[in-house]
């Protein structure tokens, strides 16, 4: 039963941090068809700089988490701007985004080093949640802020002018075009809302375990794992589909141990793949 | 295709100049160049975007390493280093085999994405399987069970290895089954109205690329004597994606000689620019990004462009 | 225009090897070269090239090796073992380096070991698997010019774990059951395979065994279970996992009735309790290598500590750098020595082998360590020697507790244990 309770709450938290992340990348694909595999420097170029405003400018905490979206939202922007031309070309905005990132984890290898960095939490201290089972407070504010950011994005993207555009834009370009949305503004709209996610996702990331230069890449795979469970482009469908793969993740390293979870997580992918391939909730290309 | 003949000579010779240090360097360097040309034979003829090469590549490395050190699985028998290469080979063709037939029946993104993560499935076997694979240091083959030797030897297998590749690949790329791949390529529709099995080709492309891949990475860890889990790893993949896009897609020249000069452009040419916060690597990425944005046909194409232009005024 | 691709390619290749071979041309020794080879992204690398720059600037101002400047040239392996033998053989044909001094991960190392027969270079590396000096003993006269200076053997962790048990004992705090966290790598295993019968002597029962990959983060969980199990100590044997200072954060702000006492790698460093905003307090942990900055135990050791922040401005990021600087005094005294004996060639790689195993148990040579090599080219572990000093990180201050010749303080528990 306990553990049934700290796989749910590890899990959620882990789980909602993949939504932040991989709801983003969702929707970048679904308004532009871009794989955009620069998501990563946002998530990790905003938890960096929070730590390196902590410790170089004594910054507060929350003042520096703004300061870190901020940038990421930068980043969002700048990944947006290198891709304007290419877009078209599927191959050069991989390679384009891709050496972008590893550009970035180079820059920050030199800067910060190799070893991990940890953030000062928004809220110290343990909630005594059963009997013996402690969590930091912190993992349950991560899990608050980011079902309350998620509903906040659900919400946005069906009631709002420019959320029914985006929605528009991802099913249909050339319908919303003949409609008269400007695509471009719906664009920049998509990089910069699903950057600052990322950023978010970022930093709650770092108070809870710790960041590094690799986190660019990693954090990938799991945008990946979940795009394809969820189909690509599927808001929806990518935050259940974080969710699951946070379950099957914990619950994994809480029985057959931590070097087995990205095993299963991934093998679990590709047998998900192999009988549904377009996801749980994708739709055909 | 006449090239080849001139680029023998030139890589035959070159021994007589370069000191050895360099040579392994080049050995190396002509190696990664045959997996940029065998992705080349995929990506840019088929038009499938595979992000997981490496997963042949470090499939093919750690086959030979074994067959040529049984004991790791507790096996005791003799495979000479050429056939455990070969059957290295193989293997990963037969991977590639069930994969494509997994993955190149769906349209679209997911061919992709599936082989983006691949690699990261075959790497953690390295890590759960961690006796026999050696995790992550990997583990070395004692040098009288390696197929050659001597730097210069290891040079020459990996020149000899590399022109063959380039002109078999050259080969079926001039034949009626590079036309069909090409012809997928180009307009997939208009393939299957011309009554191309598409779906056929593509994985047909598929083996025969992860093919090389697998005997490359098999002659990779004779040549280093170790294998590791690097041969898997994104930083390789990436390496080989950025080689075969600047040097142009479905040109096959372009991506193996700019698999050559990026390869020793990282690991000797930019190894002098190292200062503050910038380093060879920084300086390789930010030139590929300007040239995928200025010259996205690849520099090969649009310096053959410029050079014809020149030509005719 | 294929043709003009290759022949500007060749003649790239043929320009930049050009210069170099004239050097190769050069036969009388005008000086000595020391290269330097370890990854320069990570404090392991950097700190072995900080600590052989600083010997070799103190030793071209007392006049060099044998009259010879020495001149320090660098290489990074990068942690790939491809461009780790890249850089070795470059370091030891065209810089023609007379040592090499460095390596970390066991990987690269056993790659580069290789380019080390191959060039016949004598060869004083850091990184700590048994397998590298398996090789020597395997085959010595191939692997000969390796020797290890950093720090011992891995497996050597198991007896400083077993007498850290017993050290717990002896001040009253009883540790029937541990539970192991460790690295999911060959090197833990090779602890674990000597700790084992050790631990049933001493009847102490494992409860746990987890392994965690690389970056591993959540500990919470494993320390909740060590809890629930009712574990007396809780083991770390982590190095390349790289969140040891995770680990030490959760167990402080968890406050678990258990010791935590292992193999922690990032505790040795000098600057972790700042990092983990005092966390580490109460932490038991292994000077690994055989120093620590607030508790020398030669001489050499206090005067270079305080020399390295001198001229870096702070205390060595990693304890390779004792291991660097001692390889470069370790080879001027070979070289002197092998001279003095009328050596015709005092900075031969074979002859300089013979001189470095004289340096055996009984005639260590006092360095910012005790050092000593085995027959296989480790270094010998013992009191007398190096060891991994029992330690505890106490306000703020590294302490060794045991073994009682070098210790400088007494173990304390957390105040939330007693």
């Amino acid at each position: 039963m306990i553990e049934l309770l700290e796989i749910f709450v590890f899990g959620t938290a882990m789980g909602g941090i993949f939504a932040l992340l991989a709801s983003g990348f969702s929707l970048i694909f679904g308004v532009s068809r871009i794989l955009n595999f620069a998501h990563g420097v946002c998530f990790s170029i905003s938890a960096y700089l929070v730590i390196y405003f902590i410790k170089e400018f004594s910054v507060d905490i929350f003042s520096a988490s703004i300061l870190g979206i901020f940038f990421a939202v930068l980043v969002g922007f700048f990944v947006y701007a290198l891709t304007k031309y290419i877009r078209h070309n599927v191959v050069m905005v991989i390679i384009v985004t891709l050496a972008f990132a590893l550009l970035v984890e180079q820059f920050l290898l030199l800067s910060f080093g190799n070893r991990g960095l940890t953030m000062p939490p928004f809220v110290e201290g343990i909630q005594v949640i059963y009997e013996n089972l402690r969590i930091a407070k912190v993992r349950l504010l991560a899990i608050a802020i980011a079902i309350a950011t998620l509903l906040a994005l659900e919400f946005f993207i069906s009631r709002t002018i420019i959320g029914k555009r985006i929605n528009a834009v991802s099913q249909d370009i050339e319908a919303a075009k003949l409609l008269g949305i400007n695509v471009e503004k719906v664009l920049i709209a998509t990089f910069l809302i699903s950057s600052a996610l990322a950023g978010i996702a970022g930093i709650l990331y770092a108070q809870i375990f710790n960041i590094y230069p690799a986190m660019i890449l990693r954090v990938l795979i799991y945008a990946f794992a979940v795009v394809i469970l969820g189909g690509l482009g599927s808001f929806r469908g990518s935050v259940v589909a974080s969710f699951i793969i946070g379950y099957i993740f914990v619950a994994t390293m809480k029985t057959l141990g931590a070097q087995w979870s990205e095993f299963v997580m991934l093998i679990t992918i590709v047998a998900i793949l192999a009988v549904r391939p377009t996801g749980l909730f994708g739709v055909k290309e | 295709m006449k090239a080849i003949i001139p680029l023998a000579f030139l890589l035959a010779i070159l021994p007589m100049f370069v000191p050895s240090a360099y040579l392994y360097l080049i050995g190396l360097a002509l190696l990664f160049a045959v997996l940029v040309a065998s992705w080349d034979l995929m990506v840019g003829y088929t038009g499938q975007v595979n992000l997981g090469h490496t997963t042949f590549v470090g499939l093919g490395a750690y086959t030979a390493a074994i067959l040529q050190l049984p004991a790791r699985i507790g096996a005791a028998f003799d495979v000479h280093p050429i056939v455990a290469v070969i059957l290295a080979g193989v293997l990963s063709a037969f991977f590639g085999l069930a994969i494509g037939l997994l993955t190149l029946r769906l349209k679209g993104y997911y061919f992709s994405l599936v082989t983006a993560i691949l690699p990261l499935v075959f790497m953690q076997k390295v890590f759960v399987w961690r006796g026999v694979f050696g995790g992550e240091e990997g583990f070395s083959i004692p040098s009288e069970k390696i197929l050659v030797a001597t730097t210069l030897e290891k040079y020459y297998v990996a020149a000899i290895f590399a022109i063959i590749s380039l002109g078999v690949i050259y080969a079926i790329l001039r034949s009626k089954i590079g036309l069909r791949f090409k012809a997928v390529r180009d307009s997939e529709e208009l393939a299957e109205a011309l009554g191309i099995d598409t779906t056929k080709y593509k994985i047909l492309a598929f083996v025969l690329s992860s093919f090389f891949a697998g005997v490359a990475g098999a002659i990779f860890v004779n040549y280093r004597m170790t294998v590791a889990p690097d041969l898997y790893d994104v930083p390789l993949m990436l390496l080989i994606i950025l080689s075969a896009v600047i040097g142009g897609l479905g040109t096959l020249w372009g991506p193996f000689l700019m698999g050559i000069i990026v390869y020793l452009a990282k690991n000797w040419w930019l190894t002098a620019f190292r200062f503050g916060i910038v380093n060879e690597e920084i300086i390789l990425y930010a030139i590929l990004i300007a040239v995928a944005i200025l010259m996205p046909r690849g520099v090969y194409n649009e310096v053959k462009e410029k050079l014809r232009r020149f030509a005719k005024s | 225009m294929r043709w003009a691709v290759l022949v500007a390619l060749t003649l790239l290749i043929a320009l930049c090897a050009m210069p170099e071979q004239k050097q190769v041309a050069e036969q009388k020794r005008d000086k000595v070269v020391i290269g330097v080879l370890a990854p320069m992204s990570l404090p392991e690398g950097t700190a072995q090239e900080k600590a052989v720059k600083l010997a070799v600037e103190e030793i071209n101002a007392k006049g060099g090796i044998l009259g010879y400047k020495v001149e320090v040239v660098v290489g990074d392996d990068k942690l790939d073992p491809s461009v780790g033998v890249a850089e070795f053989k470059r370091l030891a044909t065209l810089q023609k380096a007379d040592v090499i001094i460095g390596g970390f991960s066991s990987g690269v190392m056993l790659a580069t070991m290789e380019a080390m027969a191959e060039t016949k270079t004598l060869f004083l590396a850091d990184a700590s698997s048994p397998s590298h000096s398996a090789k020597v003993a395997e085959n010595y006269e191939k692997y000969k010019y390796w020797f290890r200076i950093a720090q011992n053997n891995a497996t050597t962790f198991a007896f400083d774990i077993a007498d850290m048990i017993k050290m717990l004992r002896n001040n009253g705090y009883e540790v029937k059951k541990i539970y192991v966290i460790r690295d999911e790598h060959i090197w833990a295993e090779d602890v674990m395979k000597t700790l084992r019968p050790l631990l049933l002597d001493l009847g102490v029962e494992i409860i746990k065994d987890v392994q965690v990959p690389r970056n591993y983060a959540e500990y919470e969980s494993l320390i909740l279970e060590a809890e629930k199990l009712n574990a007396h100590l809780i083991v770390p044997i982590l190095a390349l996992t790289g969140t040891g200072d995770v680990l030490v954060k959760q167990w402080a702000s968890l406050r678990p009735k258990i010791l935590l006492a292992g193999h922690d790698l990032a505790a040795i460093d000098h600057g972790f309790f700042n990092k983990t905003n005092g966390a580490a307090n109460y932490v038991i942990f292994l000077a690994d290598g055989g120093a620590l900055v607030t508790a020398p135990i030669t001489e050499l050791c206090k005067e270079f500590v305080e020399k390295y922040k001198a001229k870096y401005g702070h205390y060595p990021e990693a304890h390779q750098a004792y291991g660097a600087y001692d390889a470069v005094y370790i080879y001027k005294r070979v070289v002197e020595e092998a001279s003095k004996n009328g050596e015709k060639d005092p900075f031969n790689a074979e002859t300089l082998v013979k001189y470095l195993e004289r340096f055996n148990e009984s005639n260590p040579i006092i360095l910012t360590r005790p050092i000593a090599f085995t027959p296989n080219h480790d270094l010998v572990w013992s009191d007398k020697t190096i060891r991994n000093w029992i330690s505890q990180w106490q306000d703020g201050k590294q302490v060794i507790l045991y073994p009682e010749h070098v210790a400088n303080g007494k173990l304390k528990l957390p105040p939330w244990m007693s």
